[in-house]
């Protein structure tokens, strides 16, 4: 306030000296000619001689020159905006690790849900939002307030008459933000929704090229683009033609509400009438009457106060607008994870002596049960294959171990403990686990081996590699340990990229070992040795199979077959064929004969 | 167009150390940008109406200027100051002098009053100042692309700035979904090998979010300098009407400001260019690293990755921030140096005017029409060196657009044959050599004939896929031929060909859609009945059955809601709604259990009877049941034969793989 009454005096004192002085030859007031460094005959002359004028001008110029570096570059320019941008992401910094942190500690409930493309939309577009709303809705309005009270203080100054106008030309343009918020709420909704199916769309036409080629639908992939295009696009034309019909509706009125100040005080200025408190501030303007300088000081100070008026409202407008970002970005920061670290957790001891399941159930969806009172006993040194039809609950009952989602019953224990005495990142520290899903991220095949490690060293690296037989065929690649890959594994084959998922798992070097469908893609002269080689490393560790192949589950030491979310046997290969009538004999026999029961 | 764009390693330092796979190659020579804003040009015709329209308002946009410095005259002279119109004193210019013979004579209030009524009928046609919406974009490449592509301005509001404005965003959108669509229609059509190439592959849609950018190279370079040298004339004319005898220097020291400012702004260009740059390899990586995470999530999360998936995004994040502040620093020091430029000008015309006014010469108002002229032509200096600026980081990202559109794509079919495979598929001497030097097929000769159910057997790597790629021309074999029923297939268009095969892959890929629209997309006109004779051969019924929605349940990203069997029967359906003659199984069984399996191959039995059914598969329950096994190893055909024909002989090599696989020889 204070800052915007001086700023403005020094404007309006620029003004008059300029034009009464300089241009029109009138004599200043008494505080300007001791600012100046001027003798007296400058106030008291009827009319100042053409040396005198330009003695005020060159001194004049000196002046605002000095100022303007000092103040506004300076402070303005260097200071503020930097440190502006500066506060700005260091807050969006904060909060876009933070989201990306609770996106990554959520439930894989939420996240099978989710499509990707909307969560990466959220994370980016809003945590910038809130960034910026902070600047938008709380500095700069903080500033532009001020600069508006100033201007506003000025006008009352010059005439209560135009005081009063212009407070009245802000209730008609209040009016019509009022009108248009909703209107530009629903649209901003609608457009950021559009937007990110358009991004959703985009990514999966780059995953699922192949597929599209395959079944020859590139143009219907390119149909429901343009579709989903120009949807987003004309909510995007819709949102700003409501904006511009507000933007268009505030510059109306407020640039009527200036040609009719400038009307009247023309006529003030031609009359010779005084202005409101000129009198009473001769000793600092000659503002005593409405003359040139006034006309030209209030004229300026008019257009500032309608340009924070817009402003304001224009910054309202983006409020809106980013509220809507808003809305979306709390949604992610509110989700609470499902699996929640308990108090006084401690870490998960090591070695790890025995792996026991008691009475788990586990439903992801109320009332489809995938698990069912699981109870399994597994211990170091020994291999566990975990046997069962598709969709019997297998990788379930391993995502229960990794504490990915706790059991609705029941509880695991490790070494006698309950699973959720540890703390998730030990457990999740002391498991390793070769998913089915061979994901590779893009980086060096030696960064991908020992992604999930913390400081391997290249033997080690290549000591995993050559356990899963990975070894060979990373040698003949072009850079060897160093080549890089690409977010899908790119050239390599399905059964390498295979490989370097269990060598993923392998490096790590942890008590307990998840293969989850390891083989799958091998042939059975690779898998024999892979196999042959993990039995070997794997003598003080506790190990979990799940596979289907036959020639692996012979091998484990002990076979748990998982019916329906039940585990209906559990013995050795010989135990198990000994039944007669044994889930797991039918399963064999399947297998061998290949026809159906 | 080079290599170049597509990043070679050696390139910059920022490519080293920051992964984004998108090319940020630094170097644009000038003469390569003209280029591509020439070709860039070449996009208007599609947009000829509204260009036109933008043209017609760009130039009704500069009427007011031709009024607003003497109307601002008579104001200050003739209201304020009470002078009457004194022909001795500095003219008006020739087109504006009827409006002066109006006034004339009239009294001050009175030639207020008209202009007050010009100074409305202005508002409402032309506004107040220029009408642009500016709404927060995202820091991602995704949401500032989506924001620019909707952009939209006008110098005008008022009736004819609402009116510009729409025409704006249209024109804007237009062009770069224009442009957008066919990127993306070249896109689909890349060949499968190019696919293959993860550079390449994992980079593709985010050129998507380049092409946005190509309204602004337009504009950038025909509009925005052609009306600013407009402008700039216009206010000459107007100067050089007035002026030209009392202050000729003006006019000298106004246009001097042009050379100066280009003088000043090119070389600067440079170094925002290479800052700009920085700022955003840094970005795009960051945004590769959140992208990579969040599509790896259960990967990550099993892998106890997410310390150090958050750790990578935030460094990267810090390092984007921190160049980004540097670009706002260059901004404030590139505001700066236009800032003194232009407030050098303005004193020089205060002190001339003034000084002029103070003798006698000029009015009070002459200087308020000046200081507009003469910024008007300063500023337009200053302008035309920051386009330059602005365009380079537009005219990279064109540039990337045109790498992909040049891009050798399958030529999409120019005439649709029928085509009705009647016999089979036949390879004489087919060898496969990828550009990289690696030999996958060799000397391959066979013949497959609709009605068999065949199998691709052999070690890893041995060339299977190969192989069988090379039946819906997904890869052209670098020798011999493949024949559809006789016809070379490199003579049959690719559609036609592709019309009679389905390939069902080993990576189970589904699309966010209904389980219904992923079947359908594989055959738009199969029906109800079609789409459940496919399910229920791929075993999928059942589980589609228990699903809360049936088939219109809607699949998240890439399927993720079902387990990987499940989304591989899925897969399978697909291949079978199409219910083509030829049908290609890649690891059908592989994560299926053994009823499943003997369920689905039984199934694929049962349509090989009309077709050509080819199962590539390591299982030995599957294998065995088909009519004939091809054993391959090492890009070439070692045995072709049956199950129980090969297993006969005692050192057959199908033999040792089938012995080695240990599921056979009567465990039971």
């Amino acid at each position: 306030m204070v800052i915007g009454l001086i700023a403005g005096y020094v404007t309006i004192t620029g003004v008059d000296l300029f034009t009464n002085a300089v241009l029109n030859g009138q004599p200043i007031a008494p505080l300007q000619r001791l600012v100046l460094l001027l003798d007296p005959s400058y106030v008291d002359a009827t009319a100042l001689t053409a040396d005198q004028r330009t003695t005020i001008l060159v001194r004049l110029i000196l002046y605002a020159v000095a100022f303007t570096l000092l103040i506004r570059m300076l402070a303005d320019s260097l200071g503020v905006v930097y440190w502006e941008t500066w506060i700005a992401q260091a807050i969006n910094q904060h909060l876009r690790v933070k989201m990306i942190e609770n996106a990554e500690h959520l439930s894989l409930r939420y996240q099978s849900h989710a499509r990707t493309g909307d969560a990466i939309y959220r994370v980016f577009q809003d945590s910038r939002m809130i960034s910026n709303i902070i600047a938008t809705i709380i500095l700069d309005p903080l500033e532009q307030g001020a600069g508006m009270l100033g201007a506003f203080v000025i006008i009352w100054f010059f005439s209560p008459v135009l005081g009063t106008i212009f407070t009245l030309a802000f209730i008609p343009i209040f009016l019509a933000v009022m009108w248009w918020t909703p209107r530009i709420q629903r649209l901003s909704w609608l457009s950021r929704q559009s937007n990110s199916d358009v991004t959703s769309r985009i990514q999966e036409v780059a995953a699922s090229i192949r597929v599209l080629k395959a079944n020859q639908a590139e143009d219907l992939a390119v149909a429901r683009f343009d579709r989903d295009s120009r949807a987003a696009l004309d909510y995007a034309y819709y949102l700003r033609l409501e904006i511009m019909l507000l933007l268009i509706t505030m510059s109306t009125i407020a640039g009527a509400t200036l040609i009719g100040a400038d009307y009247l005080m023309a006529n003030w200025t031609v009359l010779e009438d005084p202005t409101f408190l000129g009198g009473v501030f001769a000793f600092i303007l000659t503002f005593t009457i409405w003359n040139f300088g006034a006309f030209q000081a209030a004229r300026e100070n008019n257009g500032e106060l309608i340009g924070k008026y817009g402003f304001m409202f224009t910054t309202w407008v983006r409020a809106i607008d980013m509220a809507m970002g808003l809305n979306r970005a709390y949604y992610l920061l509110d989700l609470k994870p499902d699996v929640v670290e308990a108090e006084g957790a401690v870490p998960m001891p090591t070695p790890v002596a025995e792996v026991r399941y008691e009475g788990v159930s586990f439903a992801y969806d109320a009332g489809v049960p995938v698990l069912a009172d699981v109870n399994l006993t597994a211990r170091a040194g020994r291999t566990t294959a975990i046997v069962g039809a598709t969709g019997a609950g297998k990788s379930t009952l391993m995502s229960l171990l990794l504490r990915l989602y706790d059991p609705d019953a029941g509880s695991i224990r490790v070494n006698g403990v309950p699973l959720d005495r540890f703390t998730i990142d030990s457990i999740r520290t002391n498991i390793a686990i070769a998913l089915q899903q061979n994901v590779l991220f893009a980086a060096t095949v030696a960064d991908n081996i020992g992604y999930a490690a913390t400081g391997v060293t290249r033997e080690q690296v290549q000591h995993a590699a050559e356990v899963v037989c990975a070894d060979g065929f990373i040698a003949e690649m072009a850079n060897g340990y160093d080549t890089e890959l690409g977010e899908r594994g790119g050239k390599l084959s399905t059964g390498q990229r295979q490989r370097l998922s269990i060598a993923r798992a392998v490096v790590r070097d942890t008590p307990i070992l998840i293969l989850d469908e390891p083989t799958a893609s091998l042939d059975a002269e690779t898998e024999q040795q892979v196999l042959a080689n993990l039995a070997d490393w794997g003598r003080e560790r506790v190990l979990f199979v799940i596979t289907h192949r036959l020639s692996t589950i012979r091998n484990a030491d002990q076979i748990a077959f998982l019916n329906d979310g039940r585990i209906t046997e559990v013995g050795t290969h010989d135990e198990l064929m000994a039944r007669a009538n044994g889930d797991y004999r039918r399963f064999v026999a399947q297998e061998t004969q290949g026809t159906a029961v | 167009m080079s290599d170049a764009a597509l990043d070679t390693p050696s390139e910059s330092r920022s490519r080293e150390r920051f992964d984004d796979r998108v090319d940020i190659n630094p170097k644009i020579t000038n003469r390569e940008a003209f280029r591509i804003v020439g070709r860039s040009l070449g996009y208007l015709a599609r947009v000829k109406g509204l260009f036109a329209a933008k043209v017609a308002f760009s130039l009704i946009a500069l009427i007011p200027g031709l009024i607003a410095p003497w109307t601002g005259k008579i104001l200050i002279d003739q209201v304020i100051l009470k002078k009457p119109f004194n022909d001795a004193e500095v003219p008006f210019p020739p087109y504006f002098q009827p409006v002066v013979d109006f006034l004339r004579g009239m009294a001050p209030m009175e030639i207020m009053l008209y202009l007050t009524a010009l100074f409305a009928g202005l508002l409402v046609v032309y506004g107040r100042g220029g009408l642009g919406i500016s709404l927060e974009p995202g820091r991602d490449s995704a949401t500032i692309s989506e924001g620019k592509i909707s952009a939209g301005g006008s110098g005008m509001s008022g009736l004819l700035g609402a009116i510009e404005l729409l025409v704006d965003i249209r024109l804007n959108q237009r062009l770069a979904n224009g442009f957008r669509t066919l990127l993306f229609r070249r896109l689909s059509r890349l060949p499968m090998k190019t696919i293959d190439d993860h550079r390449i592959g994992d980079s593709v849609y985010r050129v998507m979010y380049d092409a946005p950018d190509l309204p602004s190279v337009c504009f950038s370079f025909t509009l925005a300098p052609l009306f600013t040298v407009i402008g700039t004339l216009i206010a000459l004319y107007q100067m050089g009407a007035t002026y030209s005898t009392v202050a000729p220097e003006l006019i000298w020291v106004s246009l001097a400001m042009f050379p100066i400012a280009l003088l000043v702004t090119i070389p600067l260009s440079a170094f925002v260019r290479r800052i700009q740059q920085a700022s955003r390899a840094a970005g795009t990586a960051t945004t590769n690293a959140i992208e990579e995470s969040m599509s790896n999530l259960h990967a990550v999360q099993s892998l106890g990755g997410m310390d150090r998936e958050a750790q990578r995004v935030e460094s990267r994040s810090r390092e984007s921030f921190r160049r980004f502040r540097h670009v706002v620093l260059t901004g404030i020091g590139v505001g700066f140096i236009g800032g003194a430029l232009g407030g050098a000008l303005s004193i020089f015309v205060m002190v001339t005017v003034a000084t002029s006014v103070i003798g006698g010469i000029m009015t009070p108002g002459d200087y308020y029409a000046l200081i507009g002229l003469a910024g008007t032509i300063g500023g337009a200096g200053v302008g035309l060196g920051m386009v330059w600026i602005g365009v380079q980081s537009e005219v990279a990202a064109v540039r990337r657009v045109f790498f992909f559109l040049d891009m050798e794509v399958e030529t999409p079919a120019t005439a649709h044959e029928r085509l009705a495979v009647r016999e089979g598929v036949s390879f004489e001497n087919v060898g496969l050599t990828y550009p990289n030097g690696h030999r996958a097929l060799a000397n391959v000769n066979l013949s497959l004939n609709l009605g068999e159910l065949v199998a691709f057997v052999g070690p890893t790597g041995a060339g299977k896929t190969s192989l069988a790629y090379l039946i819906p021309g997904f890869y052209r074999p670098t020798e011999g031929r493949v024949r559809l029923d006789g016809r070379d297939i490199a003579e049959i268009d690719l559609d036609s060909l592709r019309s009679q095969v389905s390939y069902v892959f080993q990576e189970h890929l589904l699309l966010n859609e209904s389980i219904r629209g992923n079947l359908k997309l594989a055959n738009p006109a199969a029906t109800e009945a079609d789409i459940r004779r496919a399910c229920d051969a791929a075993s999928a019924t059942e589980f589609i059955e228990r699903l809360p929605d049936g088939l219109d349940t809607r699949l998240g990203q890439s399927g993720d809601t079902l387990s990987v069997g499940q989304k591989q029967r899925l897969c399978i359906a697909r291949g079978l709604v199409r219910d083509t003659r030829i049908l290609i199984l890649d690891e059908p069984t592989a994560a299926l259990d053994p009823q499943t399996e003997n369920a689905l191959v039984n199934a694929l039995r049962q349509a090989a009877e009309g077709q050509l059914v080819i199962v590539i598969a390591h299982r030995l329950s599957t294998i065995r049941q088909a009519d004939r096994i091809v054993f391959l190893e090492e890009g070439a055909i070692r045995e072709v034969g049956t199950h129980d024909g090969m297993m006969a002989i005692p050192d057959s090599a199908y033999r040792r793989f089938v012995e080695l696989q240990g599921g056979d020889v009567g465990t039971v």
